[in-house]
């Protein structure tokens, strides 16, 4: 079992494996997971809409369309702007990137506003049978990631400001932007299922 | 019978662990070492194994006997729902995950997980979501009790109407064991894709790792429909919404296919790992490779894939239209193919060998011995008009223990013998590993095979109490059960004295082919560290004339130097 | 082991039992055959290739049989296609489910005209957390299931608090009963007894005293009972989850929480709780 003699290298030549760059494949592993969990609310509420005796509460024919359909437009553009952002920190420019990063951030703040503001105008509550409830859980857990992204993107902003950061940054910047276009993504779908499919 | 002749330079070394600080604090710590992670949950798990196990035989002592006598039935349905649920989150999973951590990284010649810290994150929120599930023996109302499945209605019906109860400790429990096994899965995955040694195709790892990546992708994609309904469940629950409530609309076989969406792929998140153990010792102990190695490979997935469209063959009389029964029937069929290439290749594998029993072995023949009979009962309850009589019986439960005991829990009792060694750097008792695997066998079967036919009689599952037909079948599942209590004995006995006072373990007791085999015993921490072996050929050529790795020797040859 | 496998099994007693139970024969047989074969092979390898005590050689260096292979992926495949098919036409012969209608909580249970002609019924099943009662075309509530035999009977299952389950060994059918849903089933008993009905799905604490028995007797006798039973008194049937339970109050309410069971139905047969069961 043991070579006679230990000393022998035999052109040993040390194999190396890259330790970097795995996390821009774990985030976007677990992205796919978190999709599925808003997948799973959608079948849910597809599901429920279709076979349900009672689908709406008592007094509610529908949900207004338009101050949602502003805040898509504001929420899908802010998915453009952010593209710009990064764009800008690939060129290094970092005010240009700082400053149109914020902009989506005002953007993202403006579209959790505009929901809060349909919330407090809404008549039925979460409780409000089978729509009810999965109203306030779509649009709720949905707001819930655009709040997690908007301070992810201060987070981002905070540390474009410390020195030397700019190697480091560019994976944080890229991985929350990817976040951003996912909450984007579900929400186009959210906005179908909601708003158009009534 | 079994003793394997190694140097005896090495039997007298005081101290095993040259290399990582001797130090027993560094487990109850936030360690980022994958091998030390592991060992954590691999010990937190055993000892739920035991809570667990005690669990079960409270219920088999109520069931020993027709009548519910030994506790108040609302005591016995919190054990028994207790039982499952601490068994499947608090042992099976943390287990398997502490497995993984223990041998992907040396398998694949990685230092270590891509994602250290979160890897130990995972780890540390298993006592935290232990203790709250734990906590709920002690709140008014009890632990929840509706069964490890939580249906609604039951199980959202809160009786005594406080906001803080039983079922909502439990959800809360689940879906945090759901967040650090999400956490795990993104790790293994990652490091699985990117770490490889390199010479290290998809076609040349380990069959464990192929089944670890099976695995964990089926954690990825199915436990977020769980995380959801279980979130529906707790708005239910506390919130007063009606996603399963039917006085609000809601829909309770909706639930259902949110949870078994989930959870009939987790049956194979559990198992498949285990064939992988499988794969991996039996060619050890019959110095043979395994037969038909990418078969094999590509069978891990097959299940993978078809798991994901199954789960209504557990709904089959619970409200489902009949096109859709016979759908997942022929679906489920479908599973028993990929799964019978494994039983084969593992069969053909020991054929011509050069057999050897010690103890791993024993588990692995057990338990594949065991899981043809459990998967023979399975494909039976895939046929619907069979699954509509036996179901919700104690035909199911002694099929599912067949599979989780005896083939699962065989298993992962085999790896725990087989890669002991090589992490703890001691020999165990051989003699006490025997006898543990003959109480553990007898005493698995007795409680298991005679509860079939108390199914087929017709003996629903979940009750306190029952007819008194049923009586003969139940009295011998009991006396099994006590049996493997005791069996727990042996293992706990042999596991704290070999590791504490064992003789030293050499690099590699079983002469086994495999990346790990050629690092000391235990690794270092950061295993091959800056030199990693290049891989030529998978694994499994023994009396082949295919290397494994590039200057094989000068690795065999380092894997002996202590310091 | 196909012919032993029918002892294993409760007596026939509906049309549907004989399927049911020829599929299990034939699973058995197979079964059988797989798990010896396997087992056989194993036990051979475990006598005639076992090492001797310090021997390490390696094994024979086969590594694989791709013609194996592909002959032990197809076989299997077919043979689970035909077992799928065989268990398929039993589904169509067994033909006992109905539609699956749901309502709203505050409505009456709807009616539902079935296609399929029945030769009595339908009878209610109300199954509730823990008692079972039975209303009859005629106004007979009761708490044990009479049926004529030979006789395509109808049933609407329906549950008023949570998932039940109407199970009856013998005639080896189940059917879940879900809340805010009506389900329509239909079978037919073909052997005179007394049979268990249990209920299969959990149902909370008391779940396993809800059980009552399924007695099939003959038309003449099935409808004497029906002439004599609808001229009683109501009174309360069948409740044993109901004595327990103020039991367990009498010792000061210990035990973890649970409903209230609910009152025992007021039926006309109050059934008998000792009656001996057939199966």
């Amino acid at each position: 079992m043991l070579s006679e003699n230990k000393n022998i290298i035999l052109n040993h030549k040390p194999g190396h494996v890259k330790h970097d760059g795995h996390n821009m494949t774990g985030f976007i592993i677990f992205l796919c997971s978190e999709s599925i969990i808003f997948f799973a609310f959608f079948v849910g509420y597809g599901i429920l809409k279709v076979t349900a005796p009672v689908w709406y509460p008592e007094g509610i024919e529908g949900v207004a369309i338009k101050e949602p359909l502003i805040n898509t437009i504001i929420l899908i553009s802010s998915s453009f702007v952010i593209y710009f952002a990064e764009k800008a920190l690939h060129k290094k420019n970092l005010w240009g990137f700082r400053s149109i990063w914020l902009l989506t951030m005002l953007m993202g703040s403006y579209f959790v506003y505009g929901q809060y503001v349909e919330w407090s105008e809404l008549s039925f509550s979460l409780q409000s049978g089978v729509f009810g409830g999965m109203f306030y859980l779509l649009t709720g857990f949905h707001g819930l990631h655009v709040i997690t992204g908007i301070l992810l993107m201060g987070l981002m902003l905070y540390r474009s400001f410390l020195p030397n950061n700019y190697k480091g940054g560019e994976m944080g910047v890229e991985s929350v932007s990817l976040f951003w276009h996912f909450v984007d993504v579900i929400w186009i779908i959210l906005f179908g299922l909601i708003y158009l499919w009534q | 019978m079994t003793t394997t002749n190694y140097d005896q330079r090495l039997v007298k070394t005081k101290n095993p662990y040259p290399r990582g600080p001797n130090d027993w604090k560094r487990f109850f710590s936030f360690n980022t070492d994958a091998k030390v992670i592991g060992i954590q949950y691999i010990v937190t798990s055993l000892f739920f194994l035991l809570f667990g196990g005690l669990l079960g035989m409270l219920v088999r002592g109520e069931l020993i006997t027709p009548p519910s006598d030994l506790f108040d039935p609302t005591v016995y349905n919190g054990l028994y729902t207790m039982h499952g649920t601490v068994m499947l989150f608090l042992f099976l999973f943390p287990m398997l995950s502490g497995l993984t951590n223990l041998l992907v990284p040396p398998m694949i010649g990685a230092p270590d997980m891509a994602f250290p810290k979160l890897n130990a994150l995972a780890f540390w929120l298993v006592p935290v979501f232990s203790i709250i599930l734990l906590l709920s023996f002690f709140v008014p109302g009890g632990p929840a009790s509706s069964g490890w499945w939580s249906y609604p209605p039951i199980s959202i019906q809160n009786p005594l109407g406080k906001l803080i109860n039983g079922e909502m400790l439990w959800i809360t429990a689940i879906s945090l064991s759901g967040v650090s096994s999400i956490m795990g899965a993104v790790n293994f995955v990652t490091t699985i894709i990117r770490m490889r040694a390199p010479g290290m195709g998809f076609f040349k790892m380990p069959i464990f790792i192929w089944t670890v990546l099976a695995a964990q992708l089926l954690q990825l994609l199915g436990l977020p429909a769980l995380t959801g309904g279980a979130i529906m469940l707790f708005f239910d629950l506390t919130f007063g919404t009606s996603f399963f409530r039917i006085e609000g609309g809601g829909d309770p076989v909706l639930f259902q296919h949110f949870f078994w969406f989930y959870s009939h792929p987790a049956v194979y998140v559990m198992v498949l790992p285990v064939f992988g153990i499988f794969s991996e010792l039996f060619p050890v102990y019959s110095r043979k490779p395994l037969f038909g190695y990418k078969f094999v490979a590509v069978a891990s997935f097959g299940i993978t894939i078809l798991s994901l469209v199954v789960w209504v063959h557990h709904m089959f009389y619970t409200g489902t239209p009949l096109w859709m029964r016979n759908l997942f029937m022929f679906t489920t069929m479908l599973i028993a193919v990929p799964t019978g290439v494994k039983v084969f290749a593992w069969i053909a594998t020991l054929w011509g060998g050069n057999i050897r029993l010690s103890t791993p072995m024993l588990f692995c023949l057990g338990g594949l011995f065991n899981f043809i009979f459990g998967g023979i009962t399975g494909v039976m309850l895939a046929t619907v008009p069979v699954d509509i009589h036996v179901g919700n019986t104690y035909f199911v439960v002694a099929h599912f223990h067949y599979i989780i005991f005896n083939t699962i829990a065989f298993g992962i009792f085999a790896g725990i013998y087989h890669w002991f060694p090589k992490f703890t750097g001691r020999m165990f008792y051989e003699g006490l590993g025997k006898v543990h695997f003959a109480l553990t066998f007898i005493g698995a079967t007795l409680n298991w095979l005679p509860l079939h036919w108390a199914g087929l009689l017709g003996m629903p599952r979940r009750v306190a109490s029952y007819d008194p037909e049923f009586a003969i079948w139940n009295v011998i599942a009991s006396i099994g059960a006590f049996i493997l209590g005791v069996a727990s004995i042996p293992f706990i006995l042999n596991m704290v004295s070999s590791w504490v006072r064992g003789k030293s373990a050499p690099p590699n007791p079983w002469k086994a082919i495999g990346l790990e085999w050629l690092l000391p015993s235990p690794p270092p921490h950061e295993n091959f560290e800056e030199d990693i072996p290049t891989v030529l050929n998978e694994p499994y050529c023994y009396g082949l004339d295919k290397p494994f790795v590039q200057d094989e020797q000068f690795y065999i040859d380092k894997s002996y130097k202590r310091h | 082991m196909g012919y032993w496998s029918y002892s294993w099994l409760p007596t026939q007693a509906s049309e549907a039992a004989h399927y049911v139970d020829n599929l299990f024969a034939f699973e058995t047989s197979i079964g059988t055959f797989i798990f010896l074969g396997c087992t056989g092979t194993m036990a051979w390898i475990l006598l005639f290739n076992r090492a001797s005590k310090y021997d390490e050689s390696n094994g024979q260096p086969i590594e694989g049989n791709v013609k194996l292979e592909v002959i032990w992926t197809i076989l299997p495949l077919i043979l689970v296609l035909a077992i799928a098919t065989y268990a398929t036409k039993v589904n169509y012969k067994l033909e006992n489910l109905g539609s699956k209608i749901k309502y709203n909580f505050d409505q009456e249970v709807p009616f539902v005209e079935e296609k399929k002609v029945f030769d009595f019924g339908p009878i209610d099943v109300i199954s509730r957390q823990w008692n079972w009662e039975f209303i009859y075309p005629n106004g007979i509530h009761s708490s044990e299931l009479h049926l004529p035999i030979n006789k395509r009977i109808n049933f609407r299952l329906i549950t008023e608090d949570v998932i039940h389950s109407f199970y009856v060994p013998a005639f080896r059918l189940k059917q879940d009963i879900i809340p805010g849903s009506v389900i329509t089933y239909s079978l037919t008993p073909t052997k005179k007894g007394v049979f268990r009905l249990r209920d299969a799905m959990f149902s909370g604490a008391y779940f396993s005293q809800n059980q009552t028995n399924v007695i099939v007797e003959s038309e003449e006798v099935f409808n004497k009972w029906i002439n004599d039973t609808v001229k009683k008194e109501l009174q309360n049937g069948l409740n044993p989850a109901g004595r327990l339970y103020d039991k367990r109050l009498k010792n000061g309410n210990r035990g973890w929480a649970t409903v209230e069971p609910a009152p025992a139905p007021k039926v006309q047969d109050k059934g008998f709780e000792e009656r001996p069961h057939d199966g």
